[in-house]
């Protein structure tokens, strides 16, 4: 992976043909970011939403003595939280600590320490995936409650998908040089 | 300065229109909740602003940004969705009406657009001397 860019004149250059570049280059940053925002305060309503509409269930009218089967409680929150976190972790990272340094003794310590958090990071959120696939299935599909309620769990799954994606869309746009190409090396 | 001045008379026409419909979703149902989104919106530019000074305004790169100019656009994002956002869940959970949802949404973008289309047009361009 060489840190020249590639042009399309380039011979080293793999496919037949280049990536077209957008027109608005200049800005990729900052839309980026704007979209990273807005893809991290959607990932939090979505949960959010689910939660107020729990706590404001109501059994139905027709049948006022019934209970209402299920509230979203606080193990649904912990994925939430540990996906943030991990978010937190991977965007903090300073991604010159990334690439491997002049082979300096004390630069390779920190090369190894800003790949571990990165790594410690992704697995934050991988796991706030997983665990919200994981509550869904078994707390809400497998007790096959009425649509309304397995929403809760969806809307779970939603919001860590899309705090992921949150972090993915916000570390391209931070670490993409806005001049060339998109450089997706890490 | 005619069309700064029609610009003016416009643009407050239309802040007002959207204070209205805000106030209006508020009061037609004696629910004041819809209140704060009107304040959401109002509070939304807030942090661009303040973030957009710790730029880099000696530097003639302008592909080198500071992280907190970052800062700034990704909270003010979060503060626009939030705006958008919190109407629709208090009505899903059926706290407001879905009118007052409605109204409440239309009235803060106008509120936003207006802030929005301010600071465009009359923005201080002091690097052109």
């Amino acid at each position: 992976m060489s840190g020249v860019p590639q042009h399309q004149y380039d011979p080293r250059r793999l496919f037949v043909f280049a990536c077209p570049t957008l027109p608005f280059s200049k800005y990729k940053r900052s839309i980026g970011v704007y979209i990273a925002g807005g893809l991290f305060a959607l990932a939090h309503w979505m949960f959010w939403d689910a939660a107020i509409v729990s706590a404001h269930a109501q059994p139905p009218p027709d049948a006022p003595y019934d209970t209402v089967p299920v509230h979203v409680t606080f193990l649904d929150w912990v994925t939430g939280i540990c996906s943030t976190l991990g978010l937190l972790v991977v965007n903090l990272i300073n991604k010159e600590h990334l690439l491997s340094g002049d082979g300096y003794g004390q630069d390779q310590a920190i090369v190894w320490r800003a790949r571990l958090f990165l790594f410690i990071g992704f697995a934050l959120m991988a796991g706030g995936l997983a665990g919200s696939v994981t509550i869904l299935v078994l707390k809400y599909i497998l007790q096959e409650f009425e649509d309304k309620y397995v929403y809760y769990g969806y809307a779970n799954v939603v919001q860590n998908v899309a705090l992921m994606l949150s972090a993915i869309v916000l570390w391209l746009a931070q670490h993409a040089s806005t001049e060339y190409e998109y450089n997706l090396t890490l | 300065m005619a069309a700064g001045l029609k610009t003016v008379i416009f643009l407050s026409f239309v802040l007002a229109v959207g204070f209205l419909l805000i106030i209006l979703s508020c009061a037609l149902w004696a629910n004041w909740l819809p209140l704060l989104v009107a304040l959401t919106f109002v509070l939304a530019p807030l942090p661009n602003a303040i973030f957009s000074h710790c730029g880099a305004d000696d530097f003639s790169d302008e592909s080198v940004q500071p992280a907190a100019v970052d800062m700034g656009r990704f909270i003010t994002a979060i503060v626009v969705v939030t705006g958008f956002a919190l109407p629709l869940v208090l009505a899903h959970a059926g706290i407001i009406q879905p009118a007052a949802c409605v109204m409440s949404i239309i009235g803060g973008s106008l509120v936003y657009g207006t802030i929005l289309l301010y600071s465009v047009a009359f923005k201080q361009d002091s690097e052109e001397f």
